[in-house]
């Protein structure tokens, strides 16, 4: 009992200080492996600055201050924070009704605040544009946008809202504090890191978009360093927006960190599932019943709706309905080990910076975090710069690309596995240690299994994105390698929408799978104990 | 018992994803470099797919060659083909115009042609030194909505689209290729302050759209009265949507305005290629006729090759009357990218 007391302590008057971990030595062959993704990040970020060089100083001044550089501006800061204040109202709400309301249906309408998560942002756009000229431009992008990366926030919000422990909650309620301040001094201190790392996401995931907004004709700083590389011959102009870009994706990587530092850690043996009562929606069940009915049909009918639609007709239907088998392994093939890779190129990271590696050890972990806003394209550029240069053997080879995927998307995979290695006591390893291990062996036998529940949401998470990328893939695959996403995108790019249809549907199809991971282990992330612990009761 | 469990099934997934990555890495030969495949032409492709895959079809079962092709925008495979140099896996680049071949031409990097190959084709159409070959040519044109615009009240020139009397009717693509070539055009015959004035025109009341198709599709829907585009892309639509629903139509200025343009896809050999008998046979086949009529049965494009007839409804060739601008003069169209950055379209 005095422990919930310490507890609602600690979480109504200010957040918890982050506990001091003890500066150990590092495995030598901890900090060689953390180099590799070090190298990687720091690729883009070279090329970057060379090309920019290029330009010179009046040539990057010059680009800087054009009246269409501040247009670009102006235009990825608006969709930016209006995605990500769309998302966060819509996720947040919906998790709140779906685990702490009555609302009638709550299982039903959870499966389906998920499963946009499954349609790619660019896939979406096609269908919306298909229906008429309303929904391009800014307004239009905001909306779909949103509709289609509310579940970033959605998931971890009702994670969150779910594993809570309802101790503090009661204590608050017992100590006569009223529903509305129990909710916003309890309960929002708790769910804001995981709020505010989905909300994070998102505005990468904008920050970075290009295909949705191609389509949807908005402009942003992404989509005109594409329009350079298109335009071009000599890469300076897209090099300084690129690194303008940059610049956006600091406050990200800063927020984050920022985030992780309020966060309550979890104790691992904690029994947290008890059953608490719902809040009772009264006259607000119809509107809540209303609101939830709509963001299903705008995000999952509409676009699933226009599919069909084009499954269904046209006369490109069935053409190169042949090359769907190729293209599906080809998607597999690259986004399952690029998984792999990227997962375990983060690794080492994490584990350095937790480990108290110091003030470059952390700073290499922010890293990713700054290039995860960049376009792939920028990042395949890069990699093809350094490889014709540097390793000639391996260009357009598959290396390079898992090399391309590992730096897009590593912080996915390091958010996951941060917080599941922040678990792991590293005296546990020391025990391993005096009982005689070496080093190497003392953290795979120790620290590797420790951590593995931590894989799944992340490896889901990283898969899913793999799947749908496609601007680092065309550039980078080996010749004659086609994915679903870049059959679906050269298709629309030709016009031949009915034979994209059944690329596109087996790409959202495939995309359910990581998505029905990554609910399960977010929504539930020690799902085996619990069930054993519902069947005791 | 937990820990080990999990132990276990680390030590599984490890193996699985050794398997995986290293399962088609064997099975394709995954980490050996491209250009180690052997006698398989490597292409790099910038045009549409249709006709590409239409043509090396026919070409690989006519000679047993094997091709495999690398797609990607002309201008962007043609950056590529720099950066890579002498590195390059490439054995041909098929670009979707002239543009993207002259620059990789001015750098060296181009192979002469057989001259038979170049015999083939009107000589206007490829380069001067003999590098690039046209294959097929495109045409700007006026796409109008039926509905929405009688054809007799369009201007006779495409410079009157700059204009107040067409705010918010007209949509184009600053970022295609052929755009480009069209702004070289206005440059060419109307000089450089017109053409700028052109731009800014269309800048303040023309709508910009991502690509000429796009451009059509919205013409189509009705969107938008008018578009700026190539032809094939109106023929495409027109197909996809049967010819008895298209709600657009295609309207051609002429006389010599730079409203109606001719401009050629082609292909070129690269120095480092290293199947470049191979590549030599693949660019022949491409102006032979039985060639012609492949690619040009895929897309709504003229074949350059004299004889070979389009199976599409195109407007006959010698009928087209237009600017008189070769694909030569056009160069590298570099002046309107810096004539765009300085209207502010790019």
């Amino acid at each position: 009992m005095s422990e919930s007391f310490g507890d609602l302590a600690g979480v109504i008057a200010t957040p918890r200080p982050r506990r001091g971990r003890r500066r150990r030595s590092l495995p030598p062959f901890l900090v060689l492996a953390a180099l590799v993704p070090t190298v990687l990040i720091a690729l883009p970020i070279i090329y970057v600055l060379i090309r920019s060089a290029d330009a010179g100083w009046s040539g990057i001044a010059a680009e800087l201050f054009r009246q269409r550089t501040l247009m670009l501006f102006w235009n990825t800061s608006v969709l930016t924070f209006s995605v990500t204040i769309l998302a966060l109202l819509i996720g947040v709400a919906g998790a709140w009704c779906t685990e702490r309301s009555d609302l009638p249906g709550r299982a039903l309408w959870r499966i389906l605040f998920c499963l946009p998560l499954a349609m790619p942002a660019f896939v979406a756009s096609f269908a919306w544009k298909s229906i008429g000229p309303a929904f391009q431009g800014m307004p239009g992008a905001i909306l779909i946008l949103s509709m289609e990366s509310f579940p970033l926030v959605f998931l971890p919000v009702a994670a969150a809202l779910r594993s809570m422990d309802p101790g503090p909650e009661e204590v608050s309620r017992s100590l006569g504090q009223g529903p509305r301040a129990t909710f916003l001094k309890v309960i929002v201190p708790r769910a804001l890191p995981a709020a505010g790392g989905g909300a994070l996401l998102v505005t990468a995931h904008m920050l970075s978009e290009f295909g949705a907004l191609s389509l949807l004709r908005v402009q942003t700083l992404t989509t005109a360093i594409f329009q350079q590389y298109e335009l071009q011959f000599d890469n300076a102009s897209a090099a300084v927006l690129s690194a303008l870009l940059m610049l956006f994706c600091l406050p990200v990587a800063f927020g984050e960190i920022y985030l992780r530092g309020s966060q309550r850690r979890d104790k691992v043996g904690r029994s947290a599932v008890r059953s608490r009562r719902m809040a009772q929606l009264g006259v607000w069940t119809l509107p809540a019943l209303a609101f939830f009915a709509l963001i299903a049909v705008i995000s999952l009918g509409v676009p699933f709706g226009r599919l069909g639609y084009w499954l269904l007709r046209g006369v490109s239907a069935g053409r190169g309905l042949e090359a769907i088998g190729p293209a599906l392994w080809g998607s597999l093939s690259l986004a399952i080990p690029g998984t792999f890779v990227t997962t375990l190129v983060a690794l080492p990271l994490v584990l350095v910076a937790l480990r108290g590696g110091g003030r470059v050890a952390r700073l290499a972990e922010r890293l990713p975090y700054i290039v995860h806003g960049l376009p792939g394209l920028v990042v395949a550029l890069a990699l093809v710069y350094a490889s014709i240069r540097l390793l000639p053997a391996v260009y357009q080879t598959r290396a390079v690309l898992f090399a391309a995927y590992a730096i897009l998307f590593m912080p996915l995979a390091q958010s996951a596995l941060r917080a599941s290695a922040e678990l792991v006591s590293p005296e546990m390893e020391d025990v391993a240690r005096t009982l005689g291990r070496g080093a190497f062996a003392a953290f795979v036998s120790v620290t590797l299994p420790a951590l593995a529940p931590g894989f799944g949401a992340g490896l889901a998470l990283v898969a899913l994105e793999l799947m749908r990328e496609l601007t680092a893939t065309l550039i980078l695959a080996p010749t004659g390698v086609a994915t679903l996403a870049t059959e679906v995108w050269s298709l629309t790019s030709d016009g031949a929408y009915a034979a994209a249809a059944p690329f596109a549907a087996a790409l959202v199809l495939i995309s359910g799978l990581p998505v029905y991971i990554f609910t399960l282990r977010t929504l539930d992330p020690r799902g085996r104990r619990v069930r054993k612990s519902r069947q005791r009761s | 018992m937990y820990p080990a469990t999990r132990r276990a099934f680390l030590r599984g997934a490890a193996l699985g994803g050794a398997a995986l990555i290293g399962g088609p890495a064997l099975v394709t030969g995954g980490v050996r470099p491209a250009r180690a495949a052997g006698a398989t032409l490597a292409v790099y492709n910038g045009q549409h797919r249709p006709p590409v895959e239409a043509l090396i079809a026919a070409f690989s079962a006519a000679t047993g060659i094997d091709v495999s092709v690398r797609h990607g925008s002309s201008a962007q495979l043609a950056s590529q083909l720099i950066e890579e140099g002498d590195h390059s896996p490439a054995d041909l680049f098929w670009s979707e115009e002239s543009p993207s071949l002259f620059a990789l031409s001015e750098k060296g990097l181009l192979a002469p042609l057989q001259s038979d190959t170049l015999g083939a084709v009107p000589a206007e159409y490829s380069a001067k030194d003999g590098t690039w070959i046209g294959a097929t040519a495109r045409c700007r044109v006026v796409v109008y909505n039926k509905a929405a615009v009688d054809p007799k009240a369009l201007p006779a020139s495409v410079l009157d689209f700059a204009s107040e009397a067409y705010a918010d009717k007209v949509a184009f693509a600053p970022a295609s290729g052929a755009f480009q070539q069209q702004i070289m055009a206005v440059m060419i015959l109307k000089g450089r302050d017109t053409a700028l004035a052109w731009l800014k025109g269309l800048k303040r009341y023309g709508r910009v759209y991502n690509s000429d198709s796009a451009a059509v599709e919205a013409v189509e829907g009705g969107d938008i009265p008018i578009a700026l585009s190539n032809n094939y892309y109106w023929h495409a639509l027109a197909r996809e949507i049967g010819a008895d629903d298209v709600q657009s139509a295609i309207y051609n200025i002429g006389h010599g305005d730079p409203g109606t343009l001719i401009t050629v896809s082609g292909a070129g050999v690269l120095k480092t290629a290293r199947n470049a008998e191979a590549a030599q046979r693949f660019v022949a086949y491409m102006v032979s006729a039985e060639g012609q009529a492949a690619i040009v049965g895929a897309i709504a494009e003229y074949p350059l090759r004299p004889g070979v007839v389009s199976p599409f409804p195109l407007t006959p060739f010698d009928t087209l009357d237009p600017a008189p601008v070769t694909p030569n003069q056009l160069g590298d169209a570099e002046a309107a990218l810096a004539l765009l950055r300085e209207a502010e379209l790019a």
